[in-house]
Protein backbone atom coordinates (compact mmCIF):
# COMPACT_ATOMS: atom_id res chain seq x y z
CA UNK A 1 0.00 0.00 0.00
CA UNK A 2 1.26 3.45 -0.91
CA UNK A 3 -0.25 6.71 0.25
CA UNK A 4 0.10 10.09 -1.43
CA UNK A 5 -0.87 13.48 -0.07
CA UNK A 6 -4.01 14.57 -1.87
CA UNK A 7 -6.28 17.60 -1.90
CA UNK A 8 -9.89 17.19 -3.02
CA UNK A 9 -10.69 20.06 -5.41
CA UNK A 10 -14.22 18.93 -6.19
CA UNK A 11 -15.51 16.84 -3.28
CA UNK A 12 -16.92 13.39 -3.83
CA UNK A 13 -16.16 9.74 -3.62
CA UNK A 14 -12.97 8.72 -5.37
CA UNK A 15 -12.32 5.02 -5.43
CA UNK A 16 -11.68 2.45 -8.12
CA UNK A 17 -9.36 1.01 -10.69
CA UNK A 18 -6.61 3.41 -11.71
CA UNK A 19 -6.48 4.47 -15.38
CA UNK A 20 -3.18 6.27 -15.86
CA UNK A 21 -2.24 8.54 -18.76
CA UNK A 22 1.14 9.95 -17.84
CA UNK A 23 0.94 13.30 -19.61
CA UNK A 24 -1.17 16.41 -20.04
CA UNK A 25 -4.07 15.82 -22.38
CA UNK A 26 -6.48 18.04 -24.26
CA UNK A 27 -9.99 16.70 -23.65
CA UNK A 28 -10.94 18.44 -26.88
CA UNK A 29 -9.20 16.53 -29.66
CA UNK A 30 -7.54 13.84 -27.59
CA UNK A 31 -10.54 12.32 -25.83
CA UNK A 32 -13.42 10.47 -27.48
CA UNK A 33 -16.44 11.68 -25.47
CA UNK A 34 -18.71 8.85 -26.67
CA UNK A 35 -16.36 5.95 -26.02
CA UNK A 36 -14.65 7.47 -22.99
CA UNK A 37 -11.21 6.84 -24.41
CA UNK A 38 -7.99 8.80 -24.66
CA UNK A 39 -6.41 8.92 -28.14
CA UNK A 40 -3.65 6.36 -28.44
CA UNK A 41 -4.45 4.68 -25.11
CA UNK A 42 -6.14 1.30 -24.98
CA UNK A 43 -9.40 0.84 -23.09
CA UNK A 44 -12.06 3.12 -21.62
CA UNK A 45 -11.79 5.13 -18.39
CA UNK A 46 -15.52 4.79 -17.75
CA UNK A 47 -16.13 4.25 -14.02
CA UNK A 48 -12.41 4.28 -13.24
CA UNK A 49 -10.09 6.71 -11.53
CA UNK A 50 -8.56 8.68 -14.38
CA UNK A 51 -5.10 9.93 -13.46
CA UNK A 52 -3.52 12.55 -15.72
CA UNK A 53 -0.78 15.14 -15.29
CA UNK A 54 -3.24 17.87 -16.19
CA UNK A 55 -4.86 19.31 -19.27
CA UNK A 56 -3.62 21.39 -22.16
CA UNK A 57 -5.01 23.12 -25.20
CA UNK A 58 -8.54 24.20 -25.95
CA UNK A 59 -10.94 25.96 -23.62
CA UNK A 60 -13.75 23.81 -25.07
CA UNK A 61 -12.52 20.98 -22.87
CA UNK A 62 -14.95 21.87 -20.03
CA UNK A 63 -17.88 20.86 -22.25
CA UNK A 64 -16.12 17.67 -23.31
CA UNK A 65 -15.78 16.70 -19.63
CA UNK A 66 -19.49 17.47 -19.21
CA UNK A 67 -20.38 15.36 -22.26
CA UNK A 68 -18.61 12.34 -20.73
CA UNK A 69 -21.30 12.43 -18.03
CA UNK A 70 -24.09 12.90 -20.61
CA UNK A 71 -22.82 9.93 -22.64
CA UNK A 72 -22.54 7.81 -19.51
CA UNK A 73 -18.79 7.22 -19.82
CA UNK A 74 -17.53 9.59 -17.13
CA UNK A 75 -14.66 8.44 -14.97
CA UNK A 76 -15.48 7.82 -11.34
CA UNK A 77 -13.04 10.54 -10.38
CA UNK A 78 -10.12 12.45 -11.91
CA UNK A 79 -6.71 12.66 -10.25
CA UNK A 80 -4.29 15.33 -11.44
CA UNK A 81 -0.91 16.79 -10.69
CA UNK A 82 -2.01 20.24 -11.85
CA UNK A 83 -5.63 21.43 -11.45
CA UNK A 84 -6.44 24.01 -14.07
CA UNK A 85 -9.62 26.17 -14.19
CA UNK A 86 -10.89 24.63 -17.45
CA UNK A 87 -10.85 21.16 -15.95
CA UNK A 88 -12.25 22.33 -12.60
CA UNK A 89 -15.30 23.92 -14.26
CA UNK A 90 -15.83 20.82 -16.39
CA UNK A 91 -15.78 18.68 -13.26
CA UNK A 92 -18.18 21.01 -11.41
CA UNK A 93 -20.88 20.88 -14.08
CA UNK A 94 -20.30 17.19 -14.81
CA UNK A 95 -20.24 16.37 -11.07
CA UNK A 96 -16.98 14.44 -11.29
CA UNK A 97 -14.81 14.52 -8.15
CA UNK A 98 -11.39 16.05 -8.81
CA UNK A 99 -8.34 15.37 -6.68
CA UNK A 100 -4.93 16.98 -6.81
CA UNK A 101 -2.04 14.83 -5.64
CA UNK A 102 1.43 15.72 -4.55
CA UNK A 103 4.09 13.48 -6.02
CA UNK A 104 2.53 12.38 -9.26
CA UNK A 105 5.82 10.65 -10.11
CA UNK A 106 5.28 8.34 -7.12
CA UNK A 107 1.86 7.49 -8.48
CA UNK A 108 3.35 6.64 -11.87
CA UNK A 109 6.02 4.50 -10.25
CA UNK A 110 3.47 2.73 -8.04
CA UNK A 111 1.29 2.07 -11.07
CA UNK A 112 4.17 0.42 -12.91
CA UNK A 113 4.84 -1.71 -9.84
CA UNK A 114 1.31 -3.02 -9.98
CA UNK A 115 -0.62 -0.77 -7.58
CA UNK A 116 -3.72 -0.47 -9.71
CA UNK A 117 -6.46 0.64 -7.31
CA UNK A 118 -6.91 4.11 -5.85
CA UNK A 119 -8.97 5.24 -2.87
CA UNK A 120 -9.29 8.76 -1.50
CA UNK A 121 -9.58 9.39 2.21
CA UNK A 122 -10.85 12.98 2.15
CA UNK A 123 -10.56 13.75 5.84
CA UNK A 124 -6.95 12.68 5.99
CA UNK A 125 -6.11 14.21 2.62
CA UNK A 126 -4.48 11.07 1.31
CA UNK A 127 -4.88 8.95 -1.79
CA UNK A 128 -4.21 5.29 -1.09
CA UNK A 129 -2.85 3.09 -3.87
CA UNK A 130 -3.24 -0.67 -3.51
CA UNK B 1 -13.03 33.34 0.23
CA UNK B 2 -14.06 36.86 1.15
CA UNK B 3 -17.29 37.97 -0.52
CA UNK B 4 -18.80 41.45 -0.44
CA UNK B 5 -22.32 41.90 0.95
CA UNK B 6 -23.70 42.10 -2.57
CA UNK B 7 -21.84 38.96 -3.63
CA UNK B 8 -23.20 37.12 -0.58
CA UNK B 9 -26.71 38.06 -1.69
CA UNK B 10 -25.96 37.03 -5.27
CA UNK B 11 -24.79 33.67 -3.98
CA UNK B 12 -27.85 33.21 -1.76
CA UNK B 13 -30.19 33.66 -4.66
CA UNK B 14 -31.65 37.03 -3.66
CA UNK B 15 -31.20 38.22 -7.25
CA UNK B 16 -32.51 35.08 -8.87
CA UNK B 17 -31.33 31.59 -9.62
CA UNK B 18 -29.14 32.45 -12.62
CA UNK B 19 -26.94 34.83 -10.66
CA UNK B 20 -26.80 32.41 -7.77
CA UNK B 21 -25.62 29.48 -9.95
CA UNK B 22 -23.08 31.68 -11.74
CA UNK B 23 -21.65 32.99 -8.47
CA UNK B 24 -21.49 29.46 -7.07
CA UNK B 25 -19.38 28.30 -10.02
CA UNK B 26 -16.99 31.25 -9.66
CA UNK B 27 -16.65 30.74 -5.90
CA UNK B 28 -16.04 26.99 -6.27
CA UNK B 29 -13.34 27.42 -8.89
CA UNK B 30 -11.87 30.34 -6.97
CA UNK B 31 -11.70 28.36 -3.75
CA UNK B 32 -10.06 25.45 -5.54
CA UNK B 33 -7.39 27.81 -6.84
CA UNK B 34 -6.89 29.64 -3.57
CA UNK B 35 -8.55 32.92 -4.59
CA UNK B 36 -9.03 35.48 -1.82
CA UNK B 37 -12.00 37.22 -3.45
CA UNK B 38 -13.97 37.88 -6.63
CA UNK B 39 -13.09 40.81 -8.88
CA UNK B 40 -15.14 42.76 -11.37
CA UNK B 41 -14.27 42.29 -15.05
CA UNK B 42 -14.92 44.68 -17.90
CA UNK B 43 -15.10 42.28 -20.83
CA UNK B 44 -16.00 38.61 -21.02
CA UNK B 45 -15.26 36.51 -24.06
CA UNK B 46 -17.23 33.28 -24.27
CA UNK B 47 -15.62 30.21 -25.79
CA UNK B 48 -17.14 26.82 -26.48
CA UNK B 49 -20.09 27.95 -28.57
CA UNK B 50 -19.76 25.77 -31.65
CA UNK B 51 -22.29 22.97 -31.91
CA UNK B 52 -19.74 20.75 -33.70
CA UNK B 53 -17.51 21.08 -30.64
CA UNK B 54 -19.86 21.02 -27.69
CA UNK B 55 -22.50 18.81 -29.30
CA UNK B 56 -25.83 17.81 -27.82
CA UNK B 57 -24.53 17.82 -24.20
CA UNK B 58 -23.31 21.41 -24.56
CA UNK B 59 -26.57 22.51 -26.14
CA UNK B 60 -28.54 20.85 -23.33
CA UNK B 61 -26.41 22.64 -20.76
CA UNK B 62 -27.11 26.01 -22.40
CA UNK B 63 -30.82 25.30 -22.79
CA UNK B 64 -31.08 24.35 -19.13
CA UNK B 65 -29.23 27.52 -18.19
CA UNK B 66 -31.48 29.64 -20.43
CA UNK B 67 -34.54 28.49 -18.46
CA UNK B 68 -33.27 30.59 -15.53
CA UNK B 69 -33.34 33.65 -17.82
CA UNK B 70 -29.85 35.01 -17.16
CA UNK B 71 -28.65 38.39 -18.43
CA UNK B 72 -25.03 39.24 -19.01
CA UNK B 73 -24.03 42.16 -16.83
CA UNK B 74 -20.86 43.22 -18.71
CA UNK B 75 -19.69 43.67 -22.30
CA UNK B 76 -19.61 40.16 -23.73
CA UNK B 77 -18.34 38.75 -27.01
CA UNK B 78 -18.46 35.18 -28.34
CA UNK B 79 -16.16 32.83 -30.21
CA UNK B 80 -16.75 31.59 -33.79
CA UNK B 81 -19.66 29.19 -34.28
CA UNK B 82 -19.85 26.27 -36.68
CA UNK B 83 -21.71 27.92 -39.56
CA UNK B 84 -20.72 30.52 -42.11
CA UNK B 85 -22.94 33.49 -41.27
CA UNK B 86 -22.85 34.65 -44.90
CA UNK B 87 -24.29 31.22 -45.81
CA UNK B 88 -22.18 31.25 -48.95
CA UNK B 89 -19.29 28.91 -48.17
CA UNK B 90 -19.36 25.53 -49.85
CA UNK B 91 -16.42 24.33 -47.76
CA UNK B 92 -17.89 24.89 -44.29
CA UNK B 93 -20.71 22.39 -43.81
CA UNK B 94 -24.20 23.66 -43.05
CA UNK B 95 -25.29 20.38 -41.46
CA UNK B 96 -25.61 21.74 -37.91
CA UNK B 97 -27.12 25.05 -38.94
CA UNK B 98 -30.35 24.70 -36.95
CA UNK B 99 -28.67 23.58 -33.74
CA UNK B 100 -26.13 26.38 -34.02
CA UNK B 101 -28.90 28.91 -34.51
CA UNK B 102 -30.38 27.81 -31.17
CA UNK B 103 -27.05 28.28 -29.39
CA UNK B 104 -26.46 31.70 -30.97
CA UNK B 105 -30.01 32.70 -30.08
CA UNK B 106 -29.53 31.70 -26.45
CA UNK B 107 -26.28 33.63 -26.10
CA UNK B 108 -27.60 36.73 -27.86
CA UNK B 109 -30.77 36.66 -25.75
CA UNK B 110 -28.54 36.77 -22.65
CA UNK B 111 -26.89 39.86 -24.09
CA UNK B 112 -23.78 38.82 -25.98
CA UNK B 113 -22.64 40.69 -29.09
CA UNK B 114 -22.97 38.78 -32.34
CA UNK B 115 -19.18 38.89 -32.69
CA UNK B 116 -18.42 35.25 -33.54
CA UNK B 117 -14.70 35.74 -33.61
CA UNK B 118 -11.59 34.49 -31.85
CA UNK B 119 -10.24 38.09 -31.93
CA UNK B 120 -12.33 39.93 -29.31
CA UNK B 121 -9.39 42.32 -28.91
CA UNK B 122 -10.19 43.79 -32.33
CA UNK B 123 -13.69 44.72 -31.19
CA UNK B 124 -12.65 46.17 -27.87
CA UNK B 125 -8.98 46.76 -27.24
CA UNK B 126 -7.98 45.62 -23.74
CA UNK B 127 -6.24 48.07 -21.43
CA UNK B 128 -3.08 47.34 -19.47
CA UNK B 129 -3.78 45.76 -16.07
CA UNK B 130 -7.47 45.40 -16.89
CA UNK B 131 -9.18 42.32 -15.44
CA UNK B 132 -10.89 40.19 -18.10
CA UNK B 133 -12.49 36.76 -18.12
CA UNK B 134 -11.78 35.29 -21.51
CA UNK B 135 -12.08 31.88 -23.01
CA UNK B 136 -10.45 31.07 -26.37
CA UNK B 137 -6.83 30.23 -25.76
CA UNK B 138 -5.35 32.34 -28.58
CA UNK B 139 -7.24 35.46 -27.48
CA UNK B 140 -6.19 34.95 -23.88
CA UNK B 141 -2.56 34.73 -24.95
CA UNK B 142 -2.93 37.99 -26.93
CA UNK B 143 -4.70 39.78 -24.04
CA UNK B 144 -1.94 38.92 -21.58
CA UNK B 145 1.12 38.96 -23.81
CA UNK B 146 0.39 41.73 -26.31
CA UNK B 147 -2.03 44.07 -24.55
CA UNK B 148 -0.83 43.56 -20.98
CA UNK B 149 -4.32 42.82 -19.67
CA UNK B 150 -4.96 40.20 -17.00
CA UNK B 151 -6.94 37.05 -17.69
CA UNK B 152 -6.77 33.34 -17.05
CA UNK B 153 -7.63 30.80 -19.72
CA UNK B 154 -11.22 30.10 -18.81
CA UNK B 155 -13.38 27.20 -19.88
CA UNK B 156 -16.64 27.83 -21.75
CA UNK B 157 -19.09 27.43 -18.83
CA UNK B 158 -16.98 29.61 -16.56
CA UNK B 159 -16.98 32.46 -19.08
CA UNK B 160 -20.77 32.34 -19.11
CA UNK B 161 -20.85 32.45 -15.32
CA UNK B 162 -18.44 35.40 -15.37
CA UNK B 163 -20.59 37.26 -17.91
CA UNK B 164 -23.68 36.80 -15.74
CA UNK B 165 -21.94 37.79 -12.51
CA UNK B 166 -19.71 40.43 -14.12
CA UNK B 167 -16.90 39.00 -12.03
CA UNK B 168 -14.26 36.35 -11.89
CA UNK B 169 -12.12 34.85 -9.15
CA UNK B 170 -8.92 36.61 -8.08
CA UNK B 171 -6.28 33.98 -8.76
CA UNK B 172 -3.73 32.91 -11.33
CA UNK B 173 -2.79 35.53 -13.90
CA UNK B 174 -4.88 38.23 -12.17
CA UNK B 175 -2.10 38.33 -9.57
CA UNK B 176 1.26 39.92 -10.40
CA UNK B 177 2.98 37.23 -8.35
CA UNK B 178 1.76 34.63 -10.87
CA UNK B 179 3.07 36.54 -13.87
CA UNK B 180 6.78 35.90 -13.68
CA UNK B 181 8.75 34.05 -16.29
CA UNK B 182 10.61 30.92 -15.21
CA UNK B 183 12.57 30.60 -18.46
CA UNK B 184 14.02 33.01 -20.98
CA UNK B 185 14.43 31.75 -24.52
CA UNK B 186 16.16 33.62 -27.30
CA UNK B 187 14.34 33.18 -30.61
CA UNK B 188 16.32 32.89 -33.82
CA UNK B 189 15.64 35.52 -36.51
CA UNK B 190 12.29 34.64 -38.10
CA UNK B 191 11.10 35.69 -41.54
CA UNK B 192 7.38 35.23 -41.58
CA UNK B 193 4.23 34.21 -39.71
CA UNK B 194 4.66 30.50 -40.51
CA UNK B 195 8.07 30.45 -38.84
CA UNK B 196 6.62 32.31 -35.87
CA UNK B 197 3.85 29.69 -35.74
CA UNK B 198 6.40 26.91 -35.74
CA UNK B 199 8.32 28.49 -32.89
CA UNK B 200 5.02 28.84 -31.01
CA UNK B 201 4.21 25.14 -31.39
CA UNK B 202 7.72 24.29 -30.24
CA UNK B 203 7.60 26.53 -27.15
CA UNK B 204 4.16 25.15 -26.30
CA UNK B 205 5.45 21.61 -26.40
CA UNK B 206 8.82 22.12 -24.75
CA UNK B 207 8.03 24.57 -21.94
CA UNK B 208 5.19 24.25 -19.48
CA UNK B 209 5.95 27.28 -17.32
CA UNK B 210 5.86 30.96 -18.25
CA UNK B 211 8.62 31.55 -20.79
CA UNK B 212 9.85 34.94 -21.90
CA UNK B 213 10.94 35.21 -25.52
CA UNK B 214 13.70 37.59 -26.52
CA UNK B 215 14.37 38.54 -30.14
CA UNK B 216 10.71 39.21 -30.96
CA UNK B 217 11.08 42.97 -31.27
CA UNK B 218 10.84 43.09 -35.05
CA UNK B 219 7.91 40.70 -35.37
CA UNK B 220 4.84 41.89 -37.28
CA UNK B 221 1.38 41.83 -35.68
CA UNK B 222 0.55 38.69 -37.71
CA UNK B 223 3.69 36.97 -36.46
CA UNK B 224 2.85 37.76 -32.83
CA UNK B 225 -0.71 36.55 -33.32
CA UNK B 226 0.33 33.29 -34.99
CA UNK B 227 3.11 32.65 -32.49
CA UNK B 228 0.83 33.10 -29.49
CA UNK B 229 -2.05 31.09 -30.98
CA UNK B 230 0.30 28.19 -31.68
CA UNK B 231 1.89 28.21 -28.23
CA UNK B 232 -1.57 28.28 -26.65
CA UNK B 233 -2.67 25.28 -28.74
CA UNK B 234 0.24 22.91 -28.30
CA UNK B 235 0.84 23.93 -24.69
CA UNK B 236 -1.42 25.75 -22.30
CA UNK B 237 0.30 29.08 -22.52
CA UNK B 238 -1.86 31.99 -21.44
CA UNK B 239 1.06 34.40 -21.09
CA UNK B 240 4.24 34.32 -23.13
CA UNK B 241 5.99 37.63 -22.44
CA UNK B 242 7.73 38.96 -25.55
CA UNK B 243 10.67 41.15 -24.59
CA UNK B 244 10.10 44.64 -26.00
CA UNK B 245 6.54 43.86 -27.10
CA UNK B 246 4.61 42.92 -23.95
CA UNK B 247 3.98 46.10 -21.89
CA UNK B 248 6.61 46.45 -19.17
CA UNK B 249 5.39 46.02 -15.66
CA UNK B 250 2.66 43.57 -16.62
CA UNK B 251 5.05 40.68 -15.95
CA UNK B 252 8.36 39.98 -14.29
CA UNK B 253 11.32 37.77 -14.99
CA UNK B 254 12.50 35.81 -11.98
CA UNK B 255 16.06 36.38 -10.93
CA UNK B 256 18.54 33.73 -11.93
CA UNK B 257 16.19 32.02 -14.39
CA UNK B 258 17.46 29.51 -16.85
CA UNK B 259 18.34 31.16 -20.17
CA UNK B 260 18.65 29.30 -23.41
CA UNK B 261 18.43 29.78 -27.13
CA UNK B 262 16.81 27.98 -30.01
CA UNK B 263 18.73 27.83 -33.25
CA UNK B 264 17.28 27.63 -36.72
CA UNK B 265 18.42 24.04 -37.23
CA UNK B 266 16.45 22.89 -34.21
CA UNK B 267 13.34 24.52 -35.68
CA UNK B 268 13.94 22.96 -39.11
CA UNK B 269 14.24 19.54 -37.52
CA UNK B 270 11.02 20.19 -35.58
CA UNK B 271 9.29 21.34 -38.78
CA UNK B 272 9.92 17.95 -40.39
CA UNK B 273 8.40 16.30 -37.33
CA UNK B 274 5.12 18.25 -37.27
CA UNK B 275 4.54 19.40 -40.85
CA UNK B 276 4.34 17.80 -44.27
CA UNK B 277 6.44 19.31 -47.04
CA UNK B 278 4.85 22.16 -49.00
CA UNK B 279 3.40 20.71 -52.20
CA UNK B 280 0.11 20.49 -54.05
CA UNK B 281 -2.06 17.40 -53.73
CA UNK B 282 -4.67 16.19 -56.19
CA UNK B 283 -7.16 18.06 -54.03
CA UNK B 284 -5.65 20.83 -51.92
CA UNK B 285 -7.27 22.96 -49.26
CA UNK B 286 -5.62 26.24 -48.37
CA UNK B 287 -6.77 27.63 -45.05
CA UNK B 288 -5.94 31.14 -43.89
CA UNK B 289 -7.52 32.99 -40.99
CA UNK B 290 -6.63 31.11 -37.83
CA UNK B 291 -6.93 33.24 -35.75
CA UNK B 292 -9.37 35.21 -37.92
CA UNK B 293 -7.95 37.69 -40.41
CA UNK B 294 -8.12 41.34 -39.50
CA UNK B 295 -9.16 43.86 -42.16
CA UNK B 296 -5.56 44.84 -42.88
CA UNK B 297 -4.50 41.20 -43.24
CA UNK B 298 -7.45 40.66 -45.55
CA UNK B 299 -6.37 43.63 -47.63
CA UNK B 300 -2.82 42.24 -47.87
CA UNK B 301 -4.20 38.95 -49.09
CA UNK B 302 -6.40 40.55 -51.70
CA UNK B 303 -3.40 42.52 -53.00
CA UNK B 304 -1.38 39.33 -53.22
CA UNK B 305 -4.11 37.59 -55.18
CA UNK B 306 -5.00 40.52 -57.44
CA UNK B 307 -5.02 39.32 -61.05
CA UNK B 308 -4.25 35.72 -60.11
CA UNK B 309 -6.39 32.60 -60.28
CA UNK B 310 -6.32 29.41 -58.28
CA UNK B 311 -4.88 26.32 -59.94
CA UNK B 312 -7.07 23.29 -60.59
CA UNK B 313 -7.90 21.18 -57.57
CA UNK B 314 -7.29 24.00 -55.09
CA UNK B 315 -9.86 25.18 -52.56
CA UNK B 316 -8.93 28.38 -50.78
CA UNK B 317 -10.74 29.18 -47.53
CA UNK B 318 -10.41 32.41 -45.57
CA UNK B 319 -12.20 32.98 -42.27
CA UNK B 320 -13.04 36.38 -40.80
CA UNK B 321 -14.90 37.72 -37.73
CA UNK B 322 -18.69 37.60 -37.61
CA UNK B 323 -18.75 41.39 -37.49
CA UNK B 324 -17.31 41.54 -41.02
CA UNK B 325 -20.53 40.46 -42.67
CA UNK B 326 -20.32 43.47 -44.95
CA UNK B 327 -16.80 43.69 -46.30
CA UNK B 328 -17.26 46.74 -48.49
CA UNK B 329 -16.04 45.12 -51.68
CA UNK B 330 -12.79 43.80 -50.23
CA UNK B 331 -14.08 40.32 -50.82
CA UNK B 332 -14.61 40.93 -54.55
CA UNK B 333 -10.93 40.58 -55.43
CA UNK B 334 -10.73 37.42 -53.43
CA UNK B 335 -13.91 35.93 -54.85
CA UNK B 336 -12.72 36.72 -58.37
CA UNK B 337 -9.59 34.71 -57.70
CA UNK B 338 -11.74 31.81 -56.46
CA UNK B 339 -11.25 32.34 -52.72
CA UNK B 340 -14.09 31.54 -50.33
CA UNK B 341 -14.66 33.79 -47.36
CA UNK B 342 -16.50 32.24 -44.43
CA UNK B 343 -17.78 34.63 -41.78
CA UNK B 344 -17.88 34.03 -38.03
CA UNK B 345 -16.62 30.48 -38.20
CA UNK B 346 -13.53 28.37 -38.95
CA UNK B 347 -12.77 24.77 -39.93
CA UNK B 348 -11.51 23.95 -36.43
CA UNK B 349 -14.94 24.53 -34.89
CA UNK B 350 -17.00 23.22 -37.82
CA UNK B 351 -17.23 20.31 -40.21
CA UNK B 352 -15.97 20.71 -43.73
CA UNK B 353 -17.39 19.27 -46.91
CA UNK B 354 -14.22 18.76 -48.92
CA UNK B 355 -11.80 15.86 -48.54
CA UNK B 356 -8.42 17.26 -49.48
CA UNK B 357 -5.35 15.05 -49.48
CA UNK B 358 -3.27 18.08 -48.48
CA UNK B 359 -4.06 21.11 -46.32
CA UNK B 360 -1.81 24.16 -46.54
CA UNK B 361 -1.93 26.79 -43.82
CA UNK B 362 0.16 29.58 -42.34
CA UNK B 363 -1.20 28.85 -38.86
CA UNK B 364 0.45 26.56 -36.33
CA UNK B 365 -2.78 26.38 -34.37
CA UNK B 366 -4.69 25.25 -37.47
CA UNK B 367 -1.97 22.69 -38.17
CA UNK B 368 -2.25 21.38 -34.60
CA UNK B 369 -6.03 20.92 -34.63
CA UNK B 370 -6.61 20.00 -38.27
CA UNK B 371 -4.08 17.20 -38.07
CA UNK B 372 -5.34 16.01 -34.68
CA UNK B 373 -9.11 16.46 -35.08
CA UNK B 374 -9.72 16.04 -38.77
CA UNK B 375 -6.66 13.81 -39.35
CA UNK B 376 -5.51 15.79 -42.38
CA UNK B 377 -2.03 15.93 -43.87
CA UNK B 378 -1.16 19.51 -43.07
CA UNK B 379 1.74 21.59 -44.31
CA UNK B 380 2.79 24.83 -42.65
CA UNK B 381 4.05 27.62 -44.92
CA UNK B 382 3.93 31.40 -45.19
CA UNK B 383 1.01 33.02 -46.96
CA UNK B 384 3.37 34.37 -49.63
CA UNK B 385 4.73 30.89 -50.39
CA UNK B 386 1.28 29.33 -50.36
CA UNK B 387 -0.19 31.93 -52.72
CA UNK B 388 2.76 31.46 -55.08
CA UNK B 389 2.26 27.70 -55.14
CA UNK B 390 -1.51 27.52 -55.51
CA UNK B 391 -2.28 30.38 -57.91
CA UNK B 392 -1.19 31.57 -61.36
CA UNK B 393 -1.61 34.67 -63.51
Amino acid sequence: MISLRAKPIIEGECCGELFLVDRKISFYGEVDPVAGEVCGVEGSFKGKVLAIRGIRGSTVSSYIVYSLRKHGVAPNCIVVEDAEPILIVGCIIAEIPLVKVEGFNELVKAFSLGFRRARLISEGGVLILE
Amino acid sequence: MHLTRVEERMLNGEFGEALSVATKILVKVGEALGASKLIEVSHVHISGVSYSNIGEPGLEYLEKLALTKPRFSVYTTVNPSCVDLSLSSRIISLENWEKQAIINGILESMGSRASYTCMPYLLRRPFMFEHLAWGESSAVAMANSFYGALTNREGGPLTIAAAIAGRTYMAGLHLMSERSAKHVVKAPPLNNEAEASLLGLYIGEEYSEITQITGALGWSYSMVKEFLAASAASGSHALVPLDGVTPRGTYAVEEGVERSGIDKRELEYYYDKVSKALELGEETLVYVGCPHLSLSELRQLSTMLDGRRLKRGVHFLVTVPGTYRALGGLDLFLKKAGVEIAVGTCPIVSRITVKPDVVLTNSGKALFYLSKLHKFNVSLASLVDIVKLVSEK
